[in-house]
């Protein structure tokens, strides 16, 4: 019996300390910390929230996970969650925290300075952290940069049976689309995604490295690739992926579709203050100038440049578009890839 | 017979199954509200693809690893060749990796970049035609999870043929049968309670894969829940989908109940003989070996190798001195739950054999619903519940602590844990239930005749007899555990991370080998786990022989 009366103490103390540290990670009036629900797990964004909390002494307490997942916690928590800033990639993630009511006005001075209005939601909803560039990536043996134009120019005949593209789950492709019905209609849409199909190489499959490695297998010649996995692979610790990434070329078409990562305010938050602090200080220059040097992506702060990186690959010339449609038109999008049988 | 009142087992066997079924409730109300729209194109459209590929998958995995597990069972414990000895532990090695390690690591390893083709490159110069190097493939999903989940049904029939079946075989040998003939006349009959087993682990295995379907981009059943939830908003759609694969499950367990049938050959008995083992000499021998040797390169050896390149490569940047928190997180949170699960398994099982009774069976099937969903869905079952539960008990944490927020066990490693005990269950129930099922109930009613307690019986008599079935449960869940992401992924406290969701963070990002760090860490954790646990039941196996 002895044994049994052990364990169970040892069970309950465990309970017990399992519960008070969920409590003592809550405590709304030792309001010396903010919470993040993010979908960013970059070193880049951990290093960040390390030198904010040495900076301001306001402890950065983190969940992670893929952005879905989070919204639909956040969604469940309703009123009681304890999440004061969300964070992630793809404006599509972002448009559904607000759609689900799960957002509040994100303003302060500081923000409105550092990030361009277009790079705001209306009313401040949401904020971008980094843009993210969609381009077209070709192999540079056997495609002159001369030949290539627009998305558009990519259903042309001359592709046939040359095309390399990831799948209709990946929401890279999803926003893509979602921009072409926001810009061009969904007629369009719906032809560009149906000529798209018409040219492929294979069916479509792997991540967005697995397509550039595809390239310089000589799978197919052309695809499209975020520039930040470029750049990664390039200065990856795997001499081959350095590589495979040297053979392919960038090429920004006309109007190149742009996405965000961003992060929104939650409705509930209960360290409002704290999370425009933090918000504040991920749009400084210091953070935007890591997000540019150390992850590839593209500054949002307006006084940032581009890493030497980027800029090598050329000048970026983004769609116009109200970044909000690209989370207003995902559903469709989504529709409109299983009409056209993109796998 | 002992008639009692409904005593302590019935009791505590109630309380646990309404707690394991209590969670579903939101679930199972939502499958009689009327469908959606997005529901009856996915019956009409996708519902046939969704099932025909995970019968695909669940089938051949199947197949595969039942006979790679049984025909390395049957060498290893009927057969004496070099290394035997070697292979005997070795073999249950590619346990240690987590299928998803496993498919980031081929699939790596077999594409453009990867070793296999840059070293035909270099071989041949040419070019090579990448449809011969395509892994994330149905046959490619096969291959990973057929190697990584094989060792489950050598392990259990492993054990079986040297412990249970030596005399069956040495009068087959006798008799004068043929090596295949004693293989199949003597040892698949009389194991079949076993294969049935170790089969049915790991269909439930294949049934809730997420990682290695969705990576290779195959649409089974899990990978169509995660897809209706989370990418379409569509819980309904998901909801039903996994009621589906719930009913899939549980005919299937009925299979098992009627393929394992109540027929034993006469095991009750503790002591046995250690099968007397036959030399295999030249080609025979090689062959044995070889056979062995490449299921552990291609199983354990090869990937393993491949994520020490990526680790001597990546390691500057990868560790630090977070990796031991990381790594104290995964072993703290997989002790705690293997704990209140082998409690939990004792209670059910026990009231299982003492009972036999429709509610003891049904509690038992009850015990092993967790394991057969998906993990996310088990995920977000749990904190659907836990919120739930959280505003009910909101004004008793205000009352202890004035101004404390509504959710406190939703926030806390509370759900994380309750998660674990729910969907691993099955793991240390499966053990614990052999365990009883190969002890009888004999010496149980001798000392209840000799007029000892329940209690006590259970701790002088039953406990100690145990002890095996005990270990073997609880190091199988702490492997399952540590093994585990999506639940870790998305029940996660506040700044609590583990080995696991740290892969998870850089494999995310499309960045393999960075990720080999913190793999090798779980494989080498897990690895431990499995030798001590071989070790402590081969010292049990010897221990009874001297008796």
């Amino acid at each position: 019996m002895k044994k049994t009366k052990l364990k169970l103490a040892i069970l309950a103390s465990v309970a017990i300390a399992a519960i008070l540290s969920g409590c003592a990670n809550s405590g709304p009036e030792t309001s010396k910390e903010v919470n993040v629900y993010s979908a960013r797990h970059y070193e880049v964004d951990k290093q960040a929230y390390i030198d904010f909390e040495e900076k301001t002494g306001i402890k950065v307490n983190i969940i992670e996970g893929k952005a879905p997942e989070l919204l639909e916690r956040m969604k469940r928590e309703g009123a009681d969650t304890q999440a004061d800033l969300f964070i992630t990639a793809d404006m599509g993630n972002i448009y559904q925290a607000i759609d689900g009511d799960m957002t509040q006005e994100l303003t302060s001075k500081i923000l409105n300075e550092n990030i361009p209005e277009k790079l705001r939601g209306e009313n401040n909803e949401w904020i971008a952290l980094t843009k993210r560039a969609r381009v077209i990536v070709y192999d540079k043996e056997k495609v002159n940069p001369n030949s290539l134009s627009t998305y558009a120019a990519l259903t042309d005949n001359e592709w046939k049976g040359k095309l390399l593209v990831r799948g209709a789950d990946s929401v890279y492709n999803q926003s893509l689309l979602a921009s072409f019905i926001a810009t061009e209609g969904e007629e369009y849409a719906k032809m560009w995604a149906q000529g798209i199909v018409d040219n492929l190489a294979r069916d479509p499959k792997g991540n967005d490295r697995d397509q550039v490695k595809a390239i310089a297998a000589g799978e197919g010649l052309v695809t499209l690739v975020n520039t930040y996995y470029l750049g990664q692979m390039l200065n990856s610790a795997d001499p081959e992926e350095v590589k495979a990434a040297q053979k392919v070329g960038i090429f920004f078409p006309e109007n190149t579709h742009v996405n965000i990562s961003g992060m929104v305010l939650s409705k509930y938050s209960a360290n409002k203050a704290n999370a425009i602090l933090l918000a504040e200080y991920l749009t400084s220059v210091k953070v935007q100038e890591a997000y540019t040097a150390q992850n590839y992506e593209y500054p949002a702060n307006k006084n940032v440049e581009p890493s030497e990186l980027l800029k090598t690959w050329g000048e970026l010339k983004p769609q116009d578009l109200d970044l909000s449609d690209l989370g207003r038109n995902n559903k469709k999008a989504v529709e409109l890839f299983a009409r056209a049988a993109w796998k | 017979m002992l008639k009692r009142k409904p005593g302590f087992y019935g009791i505590a066997s109630t309380i646990i199954a309404i707690l394991l079924i209590f969670p579903f409730g939101d679930l199972i109300l939502q499958l009689f509200q009327k469908p959606n729209e997005n529901w009856m194109e996915i019956k009409e459209f996708l519902l046939r693809d969704y099932i025909g590929n995970t019968l695909i998958l669940v089938f051949f995995t199947a197949l595969f690893s039942l006979l790679i597990g049984t025909t390395l069972a049957w060498l290893i414990s009927a057969y004496d060749f070099p290394l035997r000895k070697f292979f005997r532990w070795a073999l249950i090695l590619p346990l240690a990796i987590p299928s998803y390690i496993l498919a980031y690591t081929y699939a790596s390893m077999s594409s453009y970049t990867g070793v296999v083709q840059v070293t035909l490159r270099s071989w041949l110069g040419t070019g090579l035609d990448q449809r011969y190097f395509n892994i994330m493939s149905m046959p490619g999903a096969i291959f990973i999870l057929s190697i990584s989940l094989m060792p489950y049904i050598y392990m259990i029939l492993r054990a079986f043929m040297e412990g249970q079946s030596a005399s069956l075989i040495e009068s087959g040998r006798m008799l004068g049968k043929s090596h295949l003939g004693i293989f199949f006349k003597v040892v698949v009959p009389v194991s079949r309670a076993a294969l049935v087993a170790g089969t049915s682990l790991v269909v439930l295995e294949v049934l809730s894969d997420y990682g290695v379907a969705s990576y290779f981009g195959i649409q089974t059943f899990s990978t169509a829940i995660f897809r209706s939830w989370f990418s379409l908003g569509d819980i309904d759609s998901a909801i039903r989908l996994a009621a589906i694969l719930m009913v899939f499950v549980l005919a299937l367990l009925f299979l098992e109940k009627i393929l394992r049938g109540r027929r034993s050959y006469s095991m009750s008995n503790t002591k046995h003989r250690p099968l007397s083992r036959k030399e295999l000499k030249g080609p025979m021998a090689f062959l044995a070996t070889s056979y062995a040797g490449i299921i552990l390169l291609l199983g354990f050896l090869i990937p393993v190798g491949q994520l020490i390149y990526w680790a001597v490569l990546t390691y500057k940047d990868t560790l630090g001195n977070e990796a031991w928190i990381l790594g104290l997180n995964t072993l703290g949170i997989a002790v705690i739950s293997a704990i209140i699960i082998l409690v939990f398994g004792i209670i059910i099982a026990n009231y299982a054999r003492l009972k036999n009774n429709l509610l003891s069976k049904i509690y038992s099937k009850i015990s092993l619903l967790g394991y057969s969903i998906p993990g996310a869905v088990v995920a977000i079952t749990m904190i659907l519940f836990f919120i739930h539960l959280d505003r009910w008990l909101a004004p008793l944490y205000r009352i202890i602590l004035p101004g404390a927020p509504a959710l406190v066990l939703s926030m806390s490693l509370v759900l994380l844990v309750s998660a674990y005990v729910l969907r691993f269950l099955a793991v240390g129930f499966q053990s614990i239930d052999g365990g009883f099922e190969r002890i009888g109930r004999k010496y149980h009613d001798a000392s209840k005749m000799l007029g000892h307690g329940e209690a006590s019986t259970f701790f002088r008599v039953d406990l100690p007899m145990l002890k095996p079935a005990l270990l073997s449960g609880f190091s199988l869940v702490c492997i399952d555990i540590i093994k585990e992401l999506p639940l870790a992924l998305i029940l996660r406290p506040f700044n609590f991370n583990t080995l696991a969701t740290k892969v998870f963070d850089y494999a995310n990002d499309e960045r393999i080998p960075e990720a080999s760090v913190h793999s090798l860490l779980i494989v080498l954790i897990v690895a431990i786990g499995i030798l001590i646990l071989n070790k402590t039941l081969d010292k049990e196996k010897n221990n009874e022989h001297k008796n």
